[in-house]
């Protein structure tokens, strides 16, 4: 019998002590890809189904309606010593107990006790560093800790109270805490493949106690589940939704087995075939089609998407200008070589009247946009940029501000000290129109962990857009590959952008392009015009809910994002009337409007000018041509 | 069971059959020449990744997964020339004039013996007024002596047509004297556009394409193969394209000795063809390379000259039909004097590298096509 090749087990993981006996045994296998993540952290790889199982927290797999893979989980017969509500005073006596915002279960366990006893406490989510603090210092205060930070703040307060013994005490049953989730089905080899991992034996490294203390903890949990752990697990979701501390539909079902994988046939043409007929493209297909999938049979496949998507012949684009604000920034990515940092003499902000003069610019060449970014300086804080919009909008009604990446409003939001909601509310109140979708890099940690440590990260970067569509504000997104990044990466990339599309329909396009070199720290690794065609082909294929997919003249000259018009790409980006940050590190090629069209022409299309709606405005007369 | 299996169409059939020539992929793949009208179509496709596809298939078929590239380096012995092509940013009309050269003998293989090591010197340039046979002759000679082992390309049919008028040899004798110096093999230059009404507005003064032809048939007939460029992207039409093809191709189903066929985009800028045209796009550089491909089904490889498609191109061409991306070059000037943007040389380093990134087995070779070994 030949042996089939199984496809690769992805996982995300909580890092916790707790939980690692679930996974230890899994770490460095060949055919076993491990994420260590927060649990929110984790639910979003789940989510967009870069991974196929996440262990997670109960609370957060019954609110999100998932399943779970039965028999094995996080569980406690009683005392487990890492949901502790601890506080100086004895525990009930107090009247508000902060609890650790990372521990959705203990905090839903907390409730549910508080609402079975008939207490009336405040339970308020805070950092644990914050709640922890406010237990010490504020008047009938506990604080809720879990896991590592639990088992190290053990003995620093007078009183604590173990949650799960307190569960045991009042229902007789076990409690679990963290299972393995799942969208749907899981395969039997993949069910089988964690079993055995929890049976190999686990000698813990890295633990906050002290061996003995390390040992007697984990010897309190077990991992595999049996029938009391499966009815505490019940009793507790039917606790929960009885309080209305869970939806009523929360009841988080074990996941069918099935014998082998979805019997989806995993050869390039086979999936060409699927994406053709309108089945989503998974993870495991993507990986395939980049490998193995000819040039020309990803691009004339996604060609025919992208008519689909958008019949007919045109191409279209935009004039606008990036303005660059100011070049003062403290992120440092290493692929930047326009950044300086703060009191470099080359660094600059731009006063009002300098920012008018190249809006006048951009409207006498028949502009109506401006595309305005900047380096994230500490100087500037939201007032400015309020006063800045406000100049703008009164100055020139009719001229978009297209502002602003997640990593400026993360950061502005924290020295302004706002919150993100608060920081775009204000923003569009003073005239912002729609985000542009920079700072995206790729979407994956522990790329940005190694390009940009200092960059929001990848949910942080989600999260802000999340919040902007939900406000109605239009956005689009980038990817900047080329710097080292895994194939695994890019296409995880490009599916968190697919999850949230799935969620709020608020990209309008995509737009991938090449990291360039000069005058920076990093080595490009696969980003040649044969790798960005086949890239920008697969965006296309994957990317089934996003509209528009836009060709980088910019970073592959005029040739080839020609060429990208015919792999998916129907939109030829911005007839920019400058651009600074791409160009410092060496992609120099300018277009003007009469060349982006000729070139869009002798393409076989019919350029067609557009606003950041992707409405159709009419070119506007100009004296001279719009000249890059 | 196999019946089912051999009639699912394949994503590239598929493919095929939207973008509108399933029939001439049908015919390609059994090994027919497609006619005329079929190359005005493949042109007239507007699915450009198609058709590439298609001469992807006929590039893997003939070559395998290999990419060719060579170390060589050009050697223009004089700039001065006694015609005026329009086309054309490089030549000079006298020596006195800014910008003119010409090399002696001695310069010549003072030059050469400085060059990298190569296999191939590629001799190319004017035609002098006043200098006479004997000094191209020499100039070959003098690169044999500066690198003995070295393979010389040299001179266009329009040089050689100029040696016949200087000399007052006939064809035969002004070939057999090159070869006696040391010519091995001759370049595929001065064949621009050979459809007549454009050929006596682009370069009137060059020869016409029957005696450009007559001179490689002579050639290959005494043991020279050459090579066959078109240079487009001026004022011809694409059906002007497919007939240069197929003239090419109906020469050399009688003579045999083309080895690769070139497509030369054109570009304007230092010109006086500028207010005319840009050039050929990217877009239309692919398409062209891989109609031709298509359409010559009897010489063996083609080229993406990367000092005229730009680097960039040149390797999203490998996936249209192009099995050939020319050399490290060493000092390329004809193109580079009429406005080229491009690296004057390629390192060997850079061409492999862009060769593997496209998924091919980067091999240098010599003029023959021959492996070198290293």
């Amino acid at each position: 019998m030949i042996a089939r090749p199984s496809a690769v087990l992805r996982l995300a993981v909580i890092a916790d002590l707790n939980a690692r006996p679930l996974w230890h045994a899994l770490e460095g296998q060949p055919d076993v890809v491990l994420r260590k993540r927060k649990p929110a952290s984790a639910a979003g790889l789940l989510e967009a189904e870069v991974v196929d199982l996440a262990l997670v927290p109960v609370a957060l797999a019954a609110e999100r309606g998932w399943s779970r893979l039965a028999g094995l989980g996080i569980a406690a017969r009683g005392r487990v010593g890492s949901v502790l509500v601890v506080g100086d005073r004895p525990i009930e006596e107090a009247r508000v107990i902060y609890a650790d915002d990372a521990s959705r279960t203990s905090q839903l366990l907390l409730r549910v006790l508080l609402a079975e006893k008939g207490r009336d406490v405040k339970v308020v989510s805070l950092p644990e560093a914050e709640a922890r603090a406010r237990a010490r210092s504020e008047e009938g205060a506990a604080a809720l800790l879990i896991g590592d930070h639990a088992l190290r703040a053990r003995d620093a307060f007078l009183h604590r109270l173990d949650l799960a013994e307190e569960w045991h005490r009042h229902t007789g049953l076990p409690f679990v805490f963290g299972v393995w989730a799942s969208l749907g089905a899981v395969t039997q080899s993949a069910a089988a493949r964690l079993v055995e991992a929890v049976r190999a034996p686990y000698e813990p490294k890295d633990s906050p106690l002290s061996p003995e203390e390390t040992r007697t903890y984990l010897s309190l949990l077990h991992h595999e589940l049996d029938e009391q752990d499966e009815r505490g697990l019940a009793r507790f979701l039917e606790l929960a939704r009885s309080h209305g501390l869970l939806p009523r539909d929360a009841s988080l079902p074990a996941a069918p087995i099935r014998r082998t994988g979805r019997g989806r046939r995993r050869d390039p043409d086979s999936i060409l075939e699927r994406a053709s007929a309108g089945v989503r493209i998974d993870f495991e297909d993507a990986i395939a089609l980049h490998e193995k999938a000819p040039l020309a049979d990803l691009c004339t496949a996604a060609h025919a998407r992208r008519l689909e998507l958008n019949p007919g012949n045109q191409v279209t684009y935009i004039v606008d200008r990036n303005v660059n604000y100011t070049n003062v920034c403290v992120t440092r990515c290493d692929f930047c070589a326009f950044y300086r940092l703060p009191g470099h003499p080359e660094g600059y902000v731009l006063e009002l009247e300098q920012l008018a003069k190249k809006v006048e610019e951009t409207r006498a060449l028949g502009g109506r946009q401006i595309l305005i970014q900047g380096g994230v300086n500490p100087e500037l804080k939201i007032d400015w940029f309020e006063r800045m919009l406000r100049f703008l909008k009164e100055r020139f009604p009719d001229v978009n501000v297209h502002g602003f990446s997640p990593e400026e409003i993360t950061f502005l939001a924290r020295i302004s000290n706002l919150t993100v909601d608060e920081t775009l509310d204000r923003l569009v109140a003073a005239g912002l129109g729609s985000l542009p979708g920079g700072g995206a890099e790729v979407l994956v940690d522990e790329v940005r962990d190694r390009i940009a440590p200092l960059k929001v990260t990848t949910d942080g970067w989600l999260s802000v857009m999340e919040k902007a569509q939900r406000r109605g504000l239009t956005t689009t997104a980038t990817m900047m590959f080329g710097t080292g990044e895994k194939v695994e990466e890019r296409i995880e990339h490009l599916l968190r952008v697919r999850a949230l599309q799935d969620e709020t329909r608020g990209f309008t396009s995509f737009i991938p392009w090449t990291f360039q070199a000069k005058n920076t720290s990093l080595t490009p690794h696969d980003s040649s015009p044969w790798a960005y065609l086949r890239l920008v082909a697969l965006s296309r294929l994957v990317l089934d809910n996003v509209q528009h997919l836009q060709a980088s003249w910019v970073t592959q000259g005029p040739g080839v994002a020609q060429a990208a018009l015919h792999a998916g790409c129907d939109d030829m980006g911005s007839v920019m009337i400058e651009e600074n940050v791409v160009s410092a590190a060496g992609a120099d090629f300018r277009m003007t409007a009469s060349e982006l069209e000729r070139q869009v022409r002798a393409a076989g299309f019919e350029p067609v000018r557009r606003d950041v709606h992707y409405r159709i405005v009419a070119p506007r007369r100009c004296a001279r041509d719009v000249v890059a | 069971m196999s019946t089912l299996l051999s009639e699912k169409r394949t994503a590239r059939e598929r493919a095929y059959d939207r973008a509108g020539i399933g029939d001439i992929a049908a015919r390609v793949r059994a090994g027919e020449r497609l006619t005329r009208e079929e190359g005005e179509r493949l042109y007239a496709t507007p699915d450009l990744f198609a058709v590439g596809a298609l001469a992807d298939e006929v590039r893997a078929r003939r070559h395998g997964p290999v990419a060719y590239y060579n170390r060589n380096a050009h050697l223009n012995p004089t700039n001065v020339c006694v015609e005026r092509c329009l086309f054309c940013g490089f030549a000079r009309r006298s020596d006195d004039e800014p910008g003119a050269f010409t090399l002696t003998p001695e310069q010549v293989e003072e030059r050469v013996a400085k060059f990298p090591h190569v296999s191939e010197v590629h001799v190319v340039g004017g035609l002098h007024p006043t200098k006479p046979l004997d000094y191209y002759l020499d100039v070959v000679r003098a690169v044999k002596r500066a690198k003995p082992g070295v393979i010389v390309k040299a001179y266009t049919a329009e040089e050689i047509d100029w040696f016949v008028r200087i000399s007052g040899l006939s064809l035969d004798d002004v070939l057999r004297a090159m070869k006696d110096a040391g010519v091995t093999a001759l370049p595929g230059g001065g064949a621009e556009i050979f459809a007549p009404h454009v050929r006596k507005k682009v370069c009137p003064d060059k020869i016409s394409a029957e005696r450009w032809f007559e001179i490689h048939a002579a050639a290959h007939a005494l043991g020279l193969p050459s090579n066959v460029t078109m240079l487009f992207g001026h004022i011809e039409s694409h059906a002007d394209r497919v007939d240069h093809v197929i003239r090419v191709r109906e020469a050399q189903d009688r003579s045999h000795g083309f080895q690769c066929f070139i497509p030369l985009p054109f570009n304007a800028r230092e010109t006086r063809l500028k207010k005319l045209t840009h050039g050929p796009t990217g877009a239309d550089v692919l398409r062209t390379l891989a109609v031709s491909r298509l359409l010559l089904d009897n010489v063996d490889h083609l080229k993406a000259y990367w000092v005229m498609c730009g680097v960039s191109v040149a390797q999203v061409a490998l996936g249209f039909g192009v099995d050939d991306l020319d050399g490290t070059l060493q000092e390329e000037r004809i193109v580079h004097m009429a406005g080229a943007s491009t690296p004057i040389g390629l390192t060997e380093d850079t061409l492999v590298q862009i060769i593997r990134e496209a998924g091919r087995e980067p091999v240098e070779r010599d003029s023959f096509y021959r492996r070198v070994k290293p």
